[in-house]
């Protein structure tokens, strides 16, 4: 705000003497408002400091001030067809019943569990953002179960075509929990069913995942080892 | 800046100079810095020697050095740019390159191009596919039937091999995988946008005009 910091001396010690004697001086374009919060935050006794709760109410900090919102994560190029899917399309010509699901190759499924993303992960995931299972149910049927299933776990259930968007009613760790889902052609009779979480807690989409796979029991042929760590 | 050079000179001697790597790559200084970071504690987790060998790199990608995977395998080999059975730092962070999201999608096909190539012949073979296919499949535990694989080799085959040698070649794979984009997802890896907070590192390059990414 200023151009130059509050405490700039060559020699440590002096600069350290004079954050303890709170010695700066504010610009005189500075409102008294914002004069007022950094003589606060830059309050030298810890206990007459500023909290962040009385920041957060601060007349001068409010001005403009968006609280954070837990967003989505980066939604990956598959599902990110769903935004598109419930956004204003005019897709109504071919129904919906008849529409297969989309159809997913030899490679696509090669690479659907592998990523270098653990090579930045410095303990071992314990818990996947994302997971799949194998359905010989018809697609039809695994979409309806799993509709079923969700509802009476507390989440809100958008479906579209094969994709599934589900959004939890309870604000967890991290907000909403919520969860893209699509059914995909592998062979005739063979389904692999993708599930993201796509906003939320990771933990709890862990959490989430194991009853919702128990609720699918008749349907789920075989999971990926579910989120869960794999066996070493 | 004497004291500055030297410091920065003893950290990364032995390995290519990060100035260097930066200009090569769509990495700042300040990432590849970071990606040193990330170099070393990886190189050293078995044999401190400043390479990365297929046990650090089977340690780093599953958190255990029993783990394995075909897919795996393939990658550390096309990491290991020299064969010589390391990866080097320069060899880690131009592979890493690839996967920066602002690396090109050309760069991007061809590395997929040569991953599922794996005999190298230029041309990815049904064959090739199949035995990728069994290995993942028997790690997720999904047994399915050989009748089932051949269906699933078939459909994709139909779909990428254009001219129905057999084969997928360079061409083919380009038009495919600009069919189904989901192809390359493998091959982004976000984090690498983030690598500098991941992955703080204590030499400050204070010398190169940084241009916000």
């Amino acid at each position: 705000m200023a151009g130059y910091l509050p405490f700039d001396e060559p020699n440590l010690m002096t600069l350290y003497k004079r954050i303890c004697k709170a010695e700066f001086s504010c610009p005189s374009w500075f409102s008294p408002g914002a004069k007022e919060v950094i003589k606060r935050i830059l309050d030298p006794s810890p206990i007459t400091r500023i909290s962040i709760a009385e920041l957060l109410e601060d007349e001068w900090f409010k001005q403009g001030y968006k609280p954070p919102s837990f967003g989505q994560d980066d939604e990956d190029i598959t599902i990110d067809d769903v935004d598109a899917a419930f956004s204003n399309s005019k897709e109504s010509l071919v129904t919906e019943k008849k529409a297969k699901p989309e159809s997913m190759n030899a490679f696509e499924l090669i690479s659907s569990s592998n990523s270098l993303e653990n090579l930045f992960e410095k303990q071992a995931q314990l818990v996947k953002k994302e997971t799949r299972f194998t359905s010989q149910r018809p697609a039809s049927e695994i979409m309806s179960k799993m509709e079923e299933t969700a509802k009476p776990l507390g989440f809100n259930v958008r479906k579209d075509k094969y994709k599934i968007k589900m959004k939890g009613d309870k604000s967890g760790r991290k907000g909403q929990l919520s969860v893209a889902t699509e059914v995909f052609e592998v062979a005739p009779s063979l389904h692999v069913v993708e599930l993201r979480k796509t906003g939320g807690d990771t933990l709890e989409f862990h959490k989430f995942y194991k009853n919702f796979s128990s609720g699918l029991k008749d349907v789920v042929w075989n999971t990926d080892g579910a989120p869960e760590e794999h066996k070493a | 800046m004497g004291c500055f050079h030297s410091k920065v000179a003893r950290e990364f001697r032995g390995h290519e100079d990060p100035v260097k790597l930066a200009s090569e790559t769509a990495f700042s200084v300040s990432e590849v810095e970071a990606l040193f970071e990330l170099f070393k504690s990886i190189s050293s987790s078995v044999v401190d020697d400043g390479l990365i060998n297929k046990e650090e790199f089977q340690l780093a990608l599953f958190k255990s050095r029993k783990r394995e995977n075909i897919f795996a395998n393939r990658i550390f080999d096309m990491f290991d740019v020299k064969r010589k059975g390391v990866i080097d730092f320069g060899d880690f962070v131009r592979s890493l390159n690839v996967f920066h999201p602002n690396a090109s999608l050309e760069d991007k096909i061809d590395f997929t191009f040569r991953l599922y190539d794996m005999d190298c012949t230029g041309y990815i073979e049904r064959q090739e596919v199949k035995q990728m296919l069994i290995a993942l499949l028997c790690e997720s535990e999904m047994k399915l039937a050989d009748e089932t694989i051949e269906i699933i080799l078939d459909k994709t085959f139909e779909d990428a091999d254009v001219n129905q040698d057999g084969n997928i070649d360079k061409l083919e794979w380009s038009d495919f995988v600009n069919k189904n984009p989901s192809l390359l997802k493998i091959m982004t890896l976000p984090y690498l946008r983030d690598i500098t907070t991941t992955f703080p590192s204590f030499v400050f390059n204070s010398e190169v005009d940084e241009i916000a990414t």
